[in-house]
């Protein structure tokens, strides 16, 4: 469901973005749900059947939506997209998923210009730890 | 005072932190003058100004200790080693992100480093409206100049900020809206923009590389991995911390420690939870409540031009009227992290419109926005879960709607060509006569805006009253003689800024009055 989805929110052919099936989203996705409880995490999974099956009872398509054409399912999301607060925070998390399974690949992001980690490469040198206050050396150290 | 001469100058101070591996499988049993539970802006400055006067002091701290030089500048790897819960953790009703440190040293290690005094009018109405004459502007000015010396607090100078916060500066004298350069505990900054991902070259002053260490070096010891979880009582004293170090294998080992002083300061959403847990200091009831957070929101703005706005500092510049919440209750900060978190920050739309929208992302002009919203949230646990209720209150809309305007009216006379609103729909602004009929068509609600809290306060509510608050004016617990609170959770309102050096100070305060009680 999420490559479905990501195909059609996130389509790199013929732009400067990194293409899609190079970057690893759905591990990606992977380690960011592997941070949400289990609670949550059943909500989560209740949230995406949902969205999945919702193309055949909200839609009214004969299919679940990872079945649907590329149109019909940038149709659906829209729908979401103007849904009720259920449909807009599924939809919302589907897509905050899937943007951050992409944007997270360093290379990605340096496809639109940021420069991603710098001071090893740079070779900027740690400060270390500040220094004690001077008003607390001389006190301690008074006899 | 005179300045030292060369021989007095002490030793570079080392943080010595006791790792959950490093405690025997059966444990540690301790004892100390005092226990200090978080180690993040307020429980790391209390840490440090005890042991100065020669207390034995212990911190747990239930996060990881991660060091410097394993931060990678990848803001992901950093939600899932530093922040609570991975960077998930949500309101209840999932509309509202809350990111806070969780680890040693706290939010300060992940922070943007922008420090403001709490403004005088917001410490006068505390005065006012809680009882609160002893933090008046004059009795705190003193802390606000030992911690600014501390943390060399200072605000950006012009090579500090980045073509997107001289814009932004420039946008904001063309309206007519207050701005200035942000103030940061920083120093010689290197610009590498990875403030939320930790300083990796220990520029950015937090609590991992001044107050801890200094503490340490003092002699206090500092146990990370540590979990306080109970608490043993006696007489409306906390006798005994009992908490629960889990080394990397996830085995569990207890840890008792036992002091005569008790300091909490995990953070708004933790230190209420705590005393939840244990069913204690809850006379009035008001544990867990008035939680409130500067609700955020990016607004992004496309320029004709390039540029880069993630390059350099990762805040630079401020605009809004920060003296007095009465006369405008927005405050605007140019810069946010990179692509990553604009694109779930903000909404470009899917499809083609998407992948336009973020190619075009070095044109774009990034301000976060804040509010001073009222206390209306709760923290509390439900079947044992943790729980944050909190929905944007309809009286602080108009705030939100107001720091929208701004932001798009200072966007467009910097020369932005259209605005990008936070909303979960894209919603654009493309030219300044549309502003007040795109922004005055909003409705308040959830899951129609993208909110953050970087800021949660106001758990713990300070004020001179037992019955509408939970602290007295000094810090200590009204129920418990010997428990004193030092984070954001006592603010019996919002500040506006952002809130660190507040605690910052306030911790500094509270600790000379734990000192003078003896």
């Amino acid at each position: 469901m999420f490559e479905r989805f990501a195909e059609v929110y996130i389509p790199t052919e013929g732009t400067n973005l990194k293409p899609l099936s190079e970057v690893p989203y759905l591990d990606n996705i992977d380690r960011v749900l592997a941070f949400f409880d289990a609670p949550t995490l059943d909500e989560v999974h209740t949230g995406l059947k949902l969205f999945d099956y919702g193309s055949i009872i909200i839609g009214l398509h004969f299919a679940r939506f990872a079945n649907l054409d590329p149109e019909d399912r940038l149709e659906y999301i829209r729908k979401w997209d103007n849904g009720g607060e259920t449909q807009r925070l599924i939809v919302g998390l589907i897509k905050k998923l899937v943007a951050l399974g992409y944007w997270q690949d360093v290379e990605a992001a340096r496809r639109v210009g940021y420069q991603g980690p710098v001071s090893d490469e740079a070779k900027i040198l740690s400060l270390g730890n500040a220094p004690m206050p001077v008003a607390v050396a001389s006190a301690s150290e008074s006899p | 005072m005179t300045e030292p001469s060369l021989n007095t100058v002490p030793p570079l101070p080392v943080l010595r932190v006791q790792q959950p591996a490093d405690i025997p499988d059966r444990g540690l049993k301790l004892e100390a003058d005092a226990v200090v539970i978080g180690s993040g802006a307020g429980g790391a400055v209390a840490a440090y100004e005890l042991s100065r006067s020669g207390a034995k002091v212990i911190v747990v701290e239930a996060g990881p200790y991660v060091k410097s030089e394993q931060f990678t500048e990848r803001l992901i790897e950093s939600f899932e080693t530093m922040y609570e819960e991975g960077g998930n953790q949500i309101s209840k009703s999932a509309d509202l992100l809350v990111l806070q440190g969780a680890c040693v040293g706290g939010s300060t290690v992940v922070n943007a480093a922008v420090c403001f005094r709490a403004p005088d009018k917001v410490l006068e109405s505390w005065g006012e409206n809680h009882g609160l004459d002893n933090l008046s502007p004059e009795a705190m000015t003193p802390y606000f100049e030992r911690v600014e010396k501390n943390l060399h607090i200072h605000p950006n100078g012009p090579h500090e900020i980045n073509l997107n916060g001289r814009l932004i500066a420039e946008g904001a004298k063309k309206v007519g809206i207050p701005s200035g350069p942000v103030s940061r505990n920083i120093k010689h900054c290197a610009l590498t923009g990875h403030c939320m991902a930790g300083c990796k070259t220990d520029r950015k002053q937090s609590m991992l590389v001044t107050y801890l260490p200094w503490a340490s070096e003092l002699g206090a010891t500092i146990l990370s991995g540590t979990r306080a979880e109970s608490f043993e009582v006696s007489n409306g004293r906390i006798t005994q911390v009992n908490a629960i170090a889990t080394d990397a294998n996830g085995t569990s080992k207890p840890v008792e420690v036992k002091a005569g002083l008790v300091i909490v300061a995990a953070g708004a959403v933790q230190t209420p939870l705590l005393f939840q847990k244990n069913a204690i200091g809850n006379s009035s009831g008001l544990i867990g409540h008035h939680f409130a957070c500067h609700p955020s929101t990016n607004m992004i703005a496309e320029h004709k031009d390039d540029i880069y706005w993630w390059r350099g500092a990762t805040v630079t510049t401020y605009a809004g009227n920060i003296e007095d919440p009465k006369k405008g209750s927005y405050l605007l900060e140019a810069g946010v992290p990179g692509p990553m978190v604009t694109t779930v920050t903000s909404e470009g739309g899917i499809g083609r419109e998407y992948t336009d929208f973020m190619q075009n992302s070095k044109k774009f002009l990034a301000l976060a926005t804040l509010i001073h919203d009222h206390n209306v949230g709760r923290v509390y646990l439900e079947d044992g879960r943790k729980r944050i209720d909190y929905d944007l209150d309809d009286r602080d809309f108009p705030s939100l709607q107001e720091a929208f305007r701004a932001s798009a009216k200072i966007c467009f006379a910097a020369g932005a060509e259209r605005v990008f609103l936070p909303t979960t729909r894209r919603t654009v602004i493309e030219s300044a006569d549309q502003i007040d009929s795109v922004v005055n068509s909003l409705e308040n609600g959830r899951q129609r805006y993208k909110l953050t809290s970087f800021h949660p306060q106001g758990t713990m509510r300070m004020g001179k009253d037992p019955k509408t608050s939970v602290v007295g004016p000094d810090g200590r617990m009204h129920d418990l003689d010997n428990v004193y609170v030092v984070d954001a959770s006592l603010f019996p309102t919002t500040l506006l800024v952002n809130p660190q050096e507040t605690v910052y100070a306030m911790a500094s305060y509270l600790s000379d009055r734990m000192l003078a009680r003896g």
